[in-house]
Protein backbone atom coordinates (compact mmCIF):
# COMPACT_ATOMS: atom_id res chain seq x y z
CA UNK A 1 0.00 0.00 0.00
CA UNK A 2 2.74 2.36 1.08
CA UNK A 3 4.81 1.31 -1.93
CA UNK A 4 1.92 2.03 -4.27
CA UNK A 5 1.47 5.43 -2.69
CA UNK A 6 5.17 6.18 -3.04
CA UNK A 7 5.05 5.12 -6.67
CA UNK A 8 2.07 7.37 -7.37
CA UNK A 9 3.65 10.23 -5.44
CA UNK A 10 6.74 9.95 -7.63
CA UNK A 11 4.62 9.79 -10.76
CA UNK A 12 2.70 12.85 -9.62
CA UNK A 13 5.83 14.82 -8.81
CA UNK A 14 7.45 13.94 -12.12
CA UNK A 15 4.22 14.86 -13.89
CA UNK A 16 4.13 18.22 -12.13
CA UNK A 17 7.78 18.84 -12.93
CA UNK A 18 7.08 17.88 -16.54
CA UNK A 19 4.14 20.22 -16.65
CA UNK A 20 6.24 23.06 -15.31
CA UNK A 21 9.09 22.21 -17.66
CA UNK A 22 6.74 21.86 -20.60
CA UNK A 23 5.26 25.27 -19.98
CA UNK A 24 8.60 26.83 -19.35
CA UNK A 25 10.38 25.18 -22.22
CA UNK A 26 7.39 25.40 -24.53
CA UNK A 27 9.46 27.60 -26.77
CA UNK A 28 11.99 24.78 -27.33
CA UNK A 29 9.38 22.24 -28.35
CA UNK A 30 8.39 21.59 -31.96
CA UNK A 31 6.48 24.62 -33.24
CA UNK A 32 3.43 25.26 -35.28
CA UNK A 33 4.27 27.11 -38.47
CA UNK A 34 0.84 28.32 -39.53
CA UNK A 35 1.07 29.34 -43.18
CA UNK A 36 -2.19 31.23 -42.88
CA UNK A 37 -0.64 33.65 -40.39
CA UNK A 38 2.45 34.48 -42.45
CA UNK A 39 0.42 34.71 -45.63
CA UNK A 40 -2.15 36.98 -44.03
CA UNK A 41 -2.53 40.17 -46.06
CA UNK A 42 -4.34 43.13 -44.55
CA UNK A 43 -4.48 46.83 -45.33
CA UNK A 44 -2.64 49.29 -43.13
CA UNK A 45 -4.38 52.48 -41.97
CA UNK A 46 -3.46 54.14 -45.29
CA UNK A 47 -5.08 51.34 -47.28
CA UNK A 48 -1.83 49.73 -48.46
CA UNK A 49 -1.90 45.93 -48.44
CA UNK A 50 0.69 44.42 -46.12
CA UNK A 51 1.62 40.77 -45.98
CA UNK A 52 2.91 39.40 -42.69
CA UNK A 53 5.73 37.36 -44.20
CA UNK A 54 7.49 40.60 -45.19
CA UNK A 55 8.82 40.49 -41.60
CA UNK A 56 9.87 36.85 -41.75
CA UNK A 57 13.38 36.47 -40.39
CA UNK A 58 12.55 38.76 -37.48
CA UNK A 59 11.10 37.75 -34.17
CA UNK A 60 7.50 38.89 -34.48
CA UNK A 61 4.95 39.78 -31.87
CA UNK A 62 1.53 39.75 -33.50
CA UNK A 63 -1.00 41.53 -31.33
CA UNK A 64 -4.74 41.40 -32.08
CA UNK A 65 -6.31 44.49 -30.50
CA UNK A 66 -8.97 47.20 -30.79
CA UNK A 67 -9.59 50.69 -29.44
CA UNK A 68 -12.83 49.40 -27.86
CA UNK A 69 -10.71 47.00 -25.78
CA UNK A 70 -9.37 48.81 -22.72
CA UNK A 71 -6.96 46.04 -21.63
CA UNK A 72 -5.53 46.14 -25.18
CA UNK A 73 -4.91 49.87 -24.97
CA UNK A 74 -3.39 49.54 -21.52
CA UNK A 75 -0.70 47.07 -22.55
CA UNK A 76 0.31 48.72 -25.83
CA UNK A 77 2.64 51.39 -24.36
CA UNK A 78 4.75 48.46 -23.10
CA UNK A 79 4.89 47.11 -26.65
CA UNK A 80 6.09 50.51 -27.85
CA UNK A 81 8.90 50.37 -25.26
CA UNK A 82 9.85 46.81 -26.27
CA UNK A 83 9.87 47.76 -29.97
CA UNK A 84 12.13 50.69 -29.12
CA UNK A 85 14.46 48.56 -27.00
CA UNK A 86 14.72 45.43 -29.16
CA UNK A 87 13.80 46.60 -32.68
CA UNK A 88 17.45 46.91 -33.70
CA UNK A 89 18.03 43.33 -32.57
CA UNK A 90 15.34 42.02 -34.87
CA UNK A 91 12.10 42.32 -32.91
CA UNK A 92 9.06 43.40 -34.91
CA UNK A 93 5.67 44.09 -33.42
CA UNK A 94 2.70 43.94 -35.76
CA UNK A 95 -0.72 45.01 -34.57
CA UNK A 96 -3.89 43.63 -36.10
CA UNK A 97 -6.69 45.95 -35.06
CA UNK A 98 -10.27 44.75 -35.22
CA UNK A 99 -11.36 48.31 -35.70
CA UNK A 100 -11.88 51.27 -38.00
CA UNK A 101 -8.85 52.99 -39.59
CA UNK A 102 -9.61 56.45 -38.14
CA UNK A 103 -9.82 55.09 -34.59
CA UNK A 104 -6.64 53.04 -35.08
CA UNK A 105 -4.86 56.15 -36.39
CA UNK A 106 -6.10 58.31 -33.51
CA UNK A 107 -4.97 55.89 -30.82
CA UNK A 108 -1.68 55.17 -32.62
CA UNK A 109 -0.85 58.88 -32.58
CA UNK A 110 -1.86 59.17 -28.95
CA UNK A 111 0.60 56.51 -27.77
CA UNK A 112 3.18 57.21 -30.53
CA UNK A 113 2.91 53.70 -31.89
CA UNK A 114 6.25 52.79 -33.45
CA UNK A 115 5.18 49.65 -35.32
CA UNK A 116 2.58 48.95 -37.99
CA UNK A 117 -0.99 48.22 -37.08
CA UNK A 118 -3.04 46.59 -39.80
CA UNK A 119 -6.79 46.80 -40.19
CA UNK A 120 -8.40 43.45 -39.51
CA UNK A 121 -12.04 42.47 -39.66
CA UNK A 122 -14.03 39.44 -38.73
CA UNK A 123 -11.77 37.33 -41.00
CA UNK A 124 -8.69 38.26 -38.95
CA UNK A 125 -10.51 37.34 -35.77
CA UNK A 126 -11.55 34.02 -37.34
CA UNK A 127 -7.89 33.40 -38.14
CA UNK A 128 -6.93 34.09 -34.53
CA UNK A 129 -9.46 31.41 -33.57
CA UNK A 130 -7.54 28.81 -35.56
CA UNK A 131 -4.41 29.91 -33.69
CA UNK A 132 -5.90 29.35 -30.26
CA UNK A 133 -8.17 32.35 -29.64
CA UNK A 134 -11.16 30.09 -29.26
CA UNK A 135 -13.54 32.69 -27.82
CA UNK A 136 -12.27 35.34 -30.25
CA UNK A 137 -11.64 37.91 -27.52
CA UNK A 138 -8.95 40.59 -27.31
CA UNK A 139 -6.12 41.14 -26.67
CA UNK A 140 -4.64 38.01 -28.22
CA UNK A 141 -0.92 37.95 -28.80
CA UNK A 142 1.36 35.53 -30.64
CA UNK A 143 5.15 35.44 -30.42
CA UNK A 144 6.64 34.10 -33.64
CA UNK A 145 10.26 33.00 -34.10
CA UNK A 146 12.51 33.93 -37.01
CA UNK A 147 11.33 30.89 -38.98
CA UNK A 148 7.66 31.76 -38.63
CA UNK A 149 6.96 29.29 -35.83
CA UNK A 150 4.44 30.31 -33.18
CA UNK A 151 6.31 30.03 -29.90
CA UNK A 152 3.80 31.49 -27.52
CA UNK A 153 0.13 32.47 -27.51
CA UNK A 154 -1.43 34.72 -24.91
CA UNK A 155 -5.11 35.41 -24.36
CA UNK A 156 -5.41 38.61 -22.35
CA UNK A 157 -2.63 41.03 -21.40
CA UNK A 158 0.95 39.90 -21.82
CA UNK A 159 3.06 40.86 -18.82
CA UNK A 160 6.18 42.84 -19.79
CA UNK A 161 8.46 40.45 -17.85
CA UNK A 162 7.00 37.48 -19.69
CA UNK A 163 7.36 39.16 -23.05
CA UNK A 164 10.98 40.12 -22.39
CA UNK A 165 11.88 36.62 -21.17
CA UNK A 166 10.47 34.89 -24.24
CA UNK A 167 11.76 37.41 -26.73
CA UNK A 168 15.26 37.44 -25.19
CA UNK A 169 15.59 33.72 -25.93
CA UNK A 170 14.62 34.21 -29.56
CA UNK A 171 16.66 37.28 -30.49
CA UNK B 1 13.32 4.21 -11.19
CA UNK B 2 13.97 1.61 -13.89
CA UNK B 3 12.83 2.85 -17.27
CA UNK B 4 11.07 -0.43 -18.03
CA UNK B 5 8.99 -0.41 -14.84
CA UNK B 6 5.25 0.16 -15.05
CA UNK B 7 5.50 3.53 -13.32
CA UNK B 8 8.38 4.47 -15.60
CA UNK B 9 6.23 3.81 -18.63
CA UNK B 10 3.41 5.72 -17.03
CA UNK B 11 5.70 8.67 -16.40
CA UNK B 12 6.86 8.46 -19.98
CA UNK B 13 3.29 8.51 -21.22
CA UNK B 14 2.44 11.48 -19.00
CA UNK B 15 5.56 13.33 -20.13
CA UNK B 16 4.77 12.63 -23.76
CA UNK B 17 1.19 13.75 -23.34
CA UNK B 18 2.21 16.94 -21.59
CA UNK B 19 4.95 17.81 -24.02
CA UNK B 20 2.67 17.24 -26.98
CA UNK B 21 0.10 19.62 -25.55
CA UNK B 22 2.49 22.35 -24.47
CA UNK B 23 3.64 23.92 -27.73
CA UNK B 24 0.03 24.72 -28.65
CA UNK B 25 -1.09 25.78 -25.19
CA UNK B 26 -2.64 29.21 -25.07
CA UNK B 27 -1.69 31.03 -21.93
CA UNK B 28 -4.82 32.65 -20.60
CA UNK B 29 -5.27 35.47 -18.14
CA UNK B 30 -6.31 33.27 -15.25
CA UNK B 31 -9.69 31.67 -15.60
CA UNK B 32 -11.59 29.77 -18.25
CA UNK B 33 -13.33 32.48 -20.18
CA UNK B 34 -16.92 32.15 -21.24
CA UNK B 35 -18.00 32.53 -24.85
CA UNK B 36 -19.81 35.88 -25.21
CA UNK B 37 -23.31 34.41 -25.47
CA UNK B 38 -22.79 32.74 -22.08
CA UNK B 39 -21.07 35.71 -20.48
CA UNK B 40 -23.89 37.99 -21.67
CA UNK B 41 -27.17 36.06 -21.78
CA UNK B 42 -29.81 37.84 -23.77
CA UNK B 43 -33.53 37.24 -23.52
CA UNK B 44 -36.56 39.36 -24.26
CA UNK B 45 -40.34 39.44 -24.04
CA UNK B 46 -43.22 41.44 -25.37
CA UNK B 47 -44.95 43.26 -22.53
CA UNK B 48 -47.74 44.11 -24.97
CA UNK B 49 -48.01 45.07 -28.64
CA UNK B 50 -46.38 48.43 -27.94
CA UNK B 51 -43.60 47.57 -25.53
CA UNK B 52 -40.72 45.10 -25.70
CA UNK B 53 -38.41 44.26 -22.82
CA UNK B 54 -34.78 43.23 -23.38
CA UNK B 55 -32.88 41.54 -20.60
CA UNK B 56 -29.17 40.79 -20.23
CA UNK B 57 -27.90 38.51 -17.49
CA UNK B 58 -24.21 39.24 -17.16
CA UNK B 59 -22.00 36.58 -15.55
CA UNK B 60 -19.93 37.49 -12.47
CA UNK B 61 -16.63 39.03 -13.48
CA UNK B 62 -17.97 40.40 -16.77
CA UNK B 63 -19.50 43.73 -17.78
CA UNK B 64 -21.24 45.38 -20.74
CA UNK B 65 -20.87 48.94 -22.03
CA UNK B 66 -24.09 50.95 -21.83
CA UNK B 67 -23.38 53.04 -24.93
CA UNK B 68 -22.64 49.99 -27.10
CA UNK B 69 -26.21 48.67 -27.02
CA UNK B 70 -28.12 48.90 -30.26
CA UNK B 71 -31.51 47.42 -30.96
CA UNK B 72 -33.25 46.71 -34.22
CA UNK B 73 -36.61 45.17 -34.97
CA UNK B 74 -37.99 43.33 -37.99
CA UNK B 75 -40.17 42.98 -40.02
CA UNK B 76 -40.16 46.24 -41.96
CA UNK B 77 -42.84 48.55 -40.71
CA UNK B 78 -42.16 47.81 -37.06
CA UNK B 79 -40.30 50.72 -35.45
CA UNK B 80 -38.48 50.96 -32.14
CA UNK B 81 -38.44 54.08 -30.01
CA UNK B 82 -35.56 55.07 -27.74
CA UNK B 83 -34.80 52.35 -25.22
CA UNK B 84 -35.34 53.12 -21.56
CA UNK B 85 -31.99 52.09 -20.12
CA UNK B 86 -30.99 52.21 -16.46
CA UNK B 87 -27.96 54.24 -15.44
CA UNK B 88 -24.76 52.26 -15.38
CA UNK B 89 -21.70 52.47 -13.19
CA UNK B 90 -19.56 55.39 -14.30
CA UNK B 91 -15.99 54.64 -15.20
CA UNK B 92 -13.30 56.91 -16.58
CA UNK B 93 -11.72 55.59 -19.73
CA UNK B 94 -8.49 57.26 -20.90
CA UNK B 95 -9.47 57.10 -24.57
CA UNK B 96 -13.24 57.41 -24.52
CA UNK B 97 -13.68 59.61 -21.43
CA UNK B 98 -16.60 58.79 -19.18
CA UNK B 99 -18.23 55.44 -19.90
CA UNK B 100 -21.02 53.57 -18.15
CA UNK B 101 -20.97 49.84 -17.53
CA UNK B 102 -23.53 47.28 -16.46
CA UNK B 103 -23.06 44.22 -14.27
CA UNK B 104 -25.55 41.61 -13.06
CA UNK B 105 -28.98 41.77 -14.65
CA UNK B 106 -30.01 44.70 -16.86
CA UNK B 107 -33.56 45.20 -18.06
CA UNK B 108 -34.43 47.70 -20.78
CA UNK B 109 -37.82 48.71 -22.14
CA UNK B 110 -38.30 49.49 -25.82
CA UNK B 111 -41.35 51.27 -27.21
CA UNK B 112 -42.64 49.59 -30.36
CA UNK B 113 -44.90 50.96 -33.06
CA UNK B 114 -46.04 49.74 -36.45
CA UNK B 115 -46.65 46.19 -35.29
CA UNK B 116 -49.90 44.56 -34.24
CA UNK B 117 -50.99 41.91 -31.78
CA UNK B 118 -50.76 38.46 -33.34
CA UNK B 119 -47.61 39.41 -35.25
CA UNK B 120 -44.16 38.04 -34.40
CA UNK B 121 -41.26 40.46 -34.34
CA UNK B 122 -37.54 39.75 -34.12
CA UNK B 123 -35.63 41.92 -31.67
CA UNK B 124 -31.91 42.04 -32.45
CA UNK B 125 -29.59 43.36 -29.75
CA UNK B 126 -25.99 44.41 -30.30
CA UNK B 127 -23.84 44.52 -27.21
CA UNK B 128 -20.19 44.70 -26.31
CA UNK B 129 -18.39 43.93 -23.10
CA UNK B 130 -15.34 42.62 -21.32
CA UNK B 131 -14.17 40.30 -18.56
CA UNK B 132 -12.41 41.64 -15.47
CA UNK B 133 -9.42 39.38 -16.12
CA UNK B 134 -8.52 41.69 -18.98
CA UNK B 135 -10.13 40.58 -22.21
CA UNK B 136 -12.86 42.18 -24.29
CA UNK B 137 -15.29 40.62 -26.72
CA UNK B 138 -16.07 42.12 -30.10
CA UNK B 139 -19.52 43.58 -30.59
CA UNK B 140 -21.99 40.76 -30.95
CA UNK B 141 -25.55 40.55 -32.19
CA UNK B 142 -28.14 38.27 -30.62
CA UNK B 143 -31.75 37.85 -31.71
CA UNK B 144 -35.04 36.68 -30.26
CA UNK B 145 -38.43 36.13 -31.91
CA UNK B 146 -41.33 37.55 -29.94
CA UNK B 147 -45.04 36.96 -30.54
CA UNK B 148 -46.96 40.13 -29.76
CA UNK B 149 -49.94 39.95 -27.47
CA UNK B 150 -52.78 42.44 -27.34
CA UNK B 151 -52.62 45.25 -24.78
CA UNK B 152 -54.19 43.99 -21.60
CA UNK B 153 -53.37 40.33 -22.31
CA UNK B 154 -50.41 40.50 -19.92
CA UNK B 155 -46.73 40.14 -20.72
CA UNK B 156 -45.57 37.38 -23.05
CA UNK B 157 -43.12 34.71 -21.96
CA UNK B 158 -39.42 35.53 -21.73
CA UNK B 159 -37.63 34.11 -24.80
CA UNK B 160 -33.93 33.24 -24.74
CA UNK B 161 -31.68 34.15 -27.61
CA UNK B 162 -30.83 31.12 -29.68
CA UNK B 163 -27.31 30.44 -30.92
CA UNK B 164 -25.47 30.77 -33.21
CA UNK B 165 -24.82 34.43 -32.80
CA UNK B 166 -22.75 36.26 -35.28
CA UNK B 167 -20.13 38.74 -34.31
CA UNK B 168 -20.21 41.80 -36.46
CA UNK B 169 -18.25 44.91 -37.11
CA UNK B 170 -19.19 48.40 -37.99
Amino acid sequence: MQKTFAKWASVASVALAALAAGLYFGSDAPRERPKALMELTLPDVDGREQRLDQWKGKVMVVNFWATWCEPCREEMPEFVKAQEAFGSKGLQFVGIAIDQPDKIRQFSQEIKLNYPSLVGGYGALELSKTLGNKIMALPFTLIVDREGGVVYAQMGPLKPGKLDAIVAKLL
Amino acid sequence: MHPESASGRRVGAILAALLCVCPLAVHAAGVDLLPPEQAFRYSARALDDRTLEARFVIADGYYLYRDKFKFAVTPDGAVLGSPDMPAGKIKTDQFFGTVETYRGTVVMKLPLSGAAAGQTVVLAADSQGCADVGVCYPPSRQKVSLPLLATGAGPGALVDATPPKKNWFK
